[in-house]
């Protein structure tokens, strides 16, 4: 057979081989080396799971489609660093699925927005922003302080985390393991056996919305906001070490 | 040589010397050759080969209609 | 070469492209609204009026689901199933599972905006879908390119047409995107939830890649396939040059994949990937050119069709904006120009120079050809192709000056500092500092909106004369066979 273009332009099957080729090759040299080179994901401490408050609150946060308006992804400049604090690193979002970087910043980023702001602040911002900050052009949502938290399924959803490679633990080994990594508090936390209670203590500790009474979807939602970029202790690490893993 | 090819970070001047030449061996091959540019212009002319036909069919096309209104 | 000499009616089956057409300008109604409205609340904020389902978080996956596979995926699947027969001569294979794309595909939407506006989404963008509907749309994909293989290879043409080399490499593409982007782990059997595989580093990649390419295989490589049947078709000459088309094919195939990293400049992402992303989208300039010079110099000689002949003035136009947007990318890939323009409206009004100034534009014009020729008659009203046409360039050029501005405003209003080395402005003042420009971008929206609307009504006035016409015509013919037999 002579083999020229036209051998492809009368053959679908071997274009078709062809085109699998030719679009394969940029997707593998790019996606697989990140799971096989060390220096993707920076070793760092305190980066930890999400309770299962923080979780729920997540699934809020993506349930409302803030990663429309809201990035989570600072980057090394000087003004993202007056503003926002420290460059965000790829260890923090180690836990994260799916990732919530973002792609727009129609409103501030929110990588460390935790402890920027009062439980009640945010109370009042959910709720109506324009309360706090009168120009904002965010929606209202006022029915994350009406509406019960379900978190009837906490135990499912950790289980399909941990599937995808969260570190929840279900048997004892798991939960030493954890302990070992994360120290005994954290892993209590991290423990699926205990996921409802977890949930629930945390959420009156905190008290998030002020109402003692319930658990609602506010109280989740303003636990993920309050932990988010305040898991890594800067001021322990040199100003260069992060530079080494760019 | 060999030795060469098994250092990684010799991979992307390999990778670009191999897809360089590629792509210019495809411009070559695609360019060169008065009878290969007349025979591949000739495909272009695809679209218009059931022009003339659906012309001439047009008057026996009631029925086709037919269906279509059904 | 034309073999079989049955009439094109019966030889083709023009009743699935019909199906898909009106679905297409259904959804693109559906979509374009749901975007001007979201616009809208951006520079009204009242507008979402405390509803969970109308927030702009929940209605802005709708949008650009109901625009990229409502409108695009339907244009696609009717404008595909048309040229694989036209180009092959031979009718769509296998009836019943082309009609279970089209059942299937629009159920995968229904199902999947529904879902967004009551919160059920992946928020992995542009592929927001919830896992059961994933499952959906890949038994729908696999049907498509098994009809589609088959249709080619009955072909009655030794040699496949460029236009569905096209086609070819857009469903491949879009069938490994969209499996990889959507591996998760579903929270229960019967729970609407799920995990994705990746996380944090490596989900952005995979999210970047196939977001990328769900623009470079679904809005541009396939819309290519499109243009390479319809500009030619309509101009009534053929394509510029094959042999640029073959390099540009093989170029754009093969480039596209690596370029979905230059998402994640300056992000946790290694700096080696979206460098080298970067490189691939400058180099990508060139098979992006090759395919507009393609398609423009096809009229190379024949410059007086864009006085005469509105349909040409779409397909040309959308050409011109393709040529524009994809200089725009690669500039826009540039770190230093991406450390301004990224997080910003900038890239808003990027895209849609691209989807509303190619997909859309190019769409509008092949449908204005295709829809008289599925009905067997004339466009009802030429002038309102033209009105239609203005509406549509007025509305895209208000767009993106409006995004260009606040896009810009915004990154400079970010990035400066006063005498005394603080922030010069906070936040919410560049929020203020957008709200006219994010007027005016609305506005665009209302004029690309009465646009297609107008378009609408010339197809239906176009189908109920064509309908009236062949009535006209049967009541003519039972009276001559009555007289006949009598």
């Amino acid at each position: 057979m002579k083999l020229n273009h036209e051998s492809i332009e009368i053959n679908a099957g071997l274009m078709i081989v062809l085109i699998m080729l030719a679009i394969s090759i940029g997707g593998l040299v790019e996606v697989v080396p990140l799971y096989y080179i060390e220096d993707t994901v920076e070793k760092v401490d305190g980066v930890r799971p999400y309770t299962p408050l923080e979780q729920r609150g997540r699934d809020i946060f993506i349930r409302e489609g803030c990663y429309t308006c809201h990035s989570q992804m600072i980057r090394p400049f000087r003004d993202e660093d007056m503003r926002y604090g420290h460059y965000s690193l790829a260890a923090e979002s180690q836990y994260d699925h799916p990732f919530q970087w973002g792609s727009k910043r129609t409103g501030p980023d929110l990588a460390r927005v935790g402890g920027k702001y009062s439980n009640a602040w945010h109370v009042k911002h959910l709720n109506n922003p324009r309360s706090v900050v009168p120009e904002s052009i965010m929606p209202n949502y006022p029915w994350l302080l009406e509406t019960e938290l379900d978190y009837s399924d906490i135990a499912a959803r950790m289980r399909a985390l941990k599937a995808v490679g969260v570190p929840y633990s279900e048997t004892d080994d798991e939960y030493q393991a954890n302990v070992e990594k994360f120290g005994k508090e954290v892993a209590g936390m991290l423990d699926i056996n205990n996921a409802e209670r977890n949930l629930i203590v945390q959420a009156e500790a905190g008290n998030y919305d002020k109402d003692p009474g319930s658990v609602t979807e506010m109280d989740a939602l303003i636990a993920y906001l309050q932990v988010l970029g305040t898991m890594v202790d800067f001021s322990k690490y040199d100003e260069g070490y992060f530079a080494e893993f760019r | 040589m060999f030795e060469w090819l098994s250092h990684m970070e010799n991979t992307k001047p390999l990778a670009l010397v191999i897809f360089f030449v590629t792509f210019v061996g495809v411009i070559l091959y695609v360019f060169s050759g008065r009878k290969r540019a007349e025979r591949m212009e000739s495909y272009k002319n695809i679209p218009f080969l059931d022009d003339e036909k659906v012309a001439l069919d047009r008057a026996g096309e009631t029925a086709d209609k037919d269906q279509d209104n059904g | 070469m034309a073999q079989g000499a049955v009439a094109a009616g019966t030889q083709y089956d023009y009743d699935i492209v019909k199906r898909f057409a009106i679905m297409a300008l259904v959804w693109g109604v559906l979509g374009m609204m749901a975007g001007t409205y979201i616009a809208s609340e951006l520079a009204f904020p009242f507008l979402n009026f405390d509803i969970p389902q109308i927030t702009f978080g929940r209605l802005r996956p709708g949008h650009t689901t109901m625009v990229i596979f409502g409108f695009g995926g339907n244009a696609l699947f009717a404008t595909s199933y048309y040229v694989v027969q036209r180009t092959s001569q031979v009718r769509l294979w296998g009836g019943g599972l082309a009609s279970f794309t089209f059942w299937g595909w629009q159920a995968a939407l229904v199902i999947g905006v529904l879902g967004y506006l009551n919160g059920i989404t992946d928020a992995k963008e542009y592929a927001e879908f919830p896992w059961y509907v994933d499952v959906l749309i890949t038994v729908v994909w696999v049907a498509y390119f098994v009809v589609y293989v088959q249709t080619l290879r009955r072909r009655s043409q030794p040699h496949i047409y460029v236009a569905n080399w096209f086609y070819l490499t857009f469903i491949l593409a879009t069938a490994i995107l969209h499996i990889f982007r959507n591996l998760a782990v579903p929270v229960g059997l019967f729970h609407p939830e799920s995990y994705s595989l990746y996380a944090g580093v490596q989900d952005a990649m995979v999210q970047w890649w196939y977001g990328h390419n769900a623009v470079g295989f679904f809005l541009t490589a396939a819309f290519l396939g499109m243009m390479y049947y319809f500009v030619p078709k309509q101009a009534g000459r053929p394509i510029y040059s094959y042999r640029l088309s073959i390099i540009h094919f093989w170029a754009l195939s093969f480039m596209y994949m690596w370029v979905g990293g230059h998402h994640l400049h300056w992000t946790a992402l290694p700096d080696w990937t979206s460098s080298l992303a970067a490189a691939f989208s400058i180099l990508l300039l060139m098979p992006s050119w090759g395919g507009m010079i393609n398609g423009i110099m096809t009229l190379s000689g024949a410059w007086e069709k864009l006085r005469t002949d509105p349909i040409m003035l779409f397909l040309i136009t959308a050409l011109s904006f393709y040529g524009m947007s994809t200089f725009e990318g690669p500039m826009m890939s540039l770190k230093s120009v991406n450390a301004l323009s990224h997080y910003t409206d900038w890239t808003i009004g990027h895209v849609h120079s691209g989807a509303l100034g190619w997909v859309a534009m190019v769409s509008f014009g092949s449908f204005y050809h295709l829809i008289p020729r599925l009905w067997e008659t004339r466009l009802w009203s030429t002038r309102l192709v033209y009105v239609h046409f203005w509406l549509a360039t007025i509305g895209i050029v208000l767009y993106i000056a409006a995004m260009w501005v606040s896009g810009i405003g915004q990154g400079l209003m970010l990035r400066a500092f006063d005498d005394y080395g603080n922030l010069a402005y906070t936040f919410i003042e560049s929020v203020q500092f957008m709200h006219w420009p994010l007027v005016v971008r609305a506005l665009g929206g209302v004029f690309f909106v009465s646009g297609i609307l107008l378009m609408c009504f010339n197809v239906y006035m176009t189908i109920r004369t064509a309908k009236q016409e062949h009535a006209a015509l049967e009541a003519r013919i039972a009276a001559k066979m009555a007289k006949v037999g009598a």
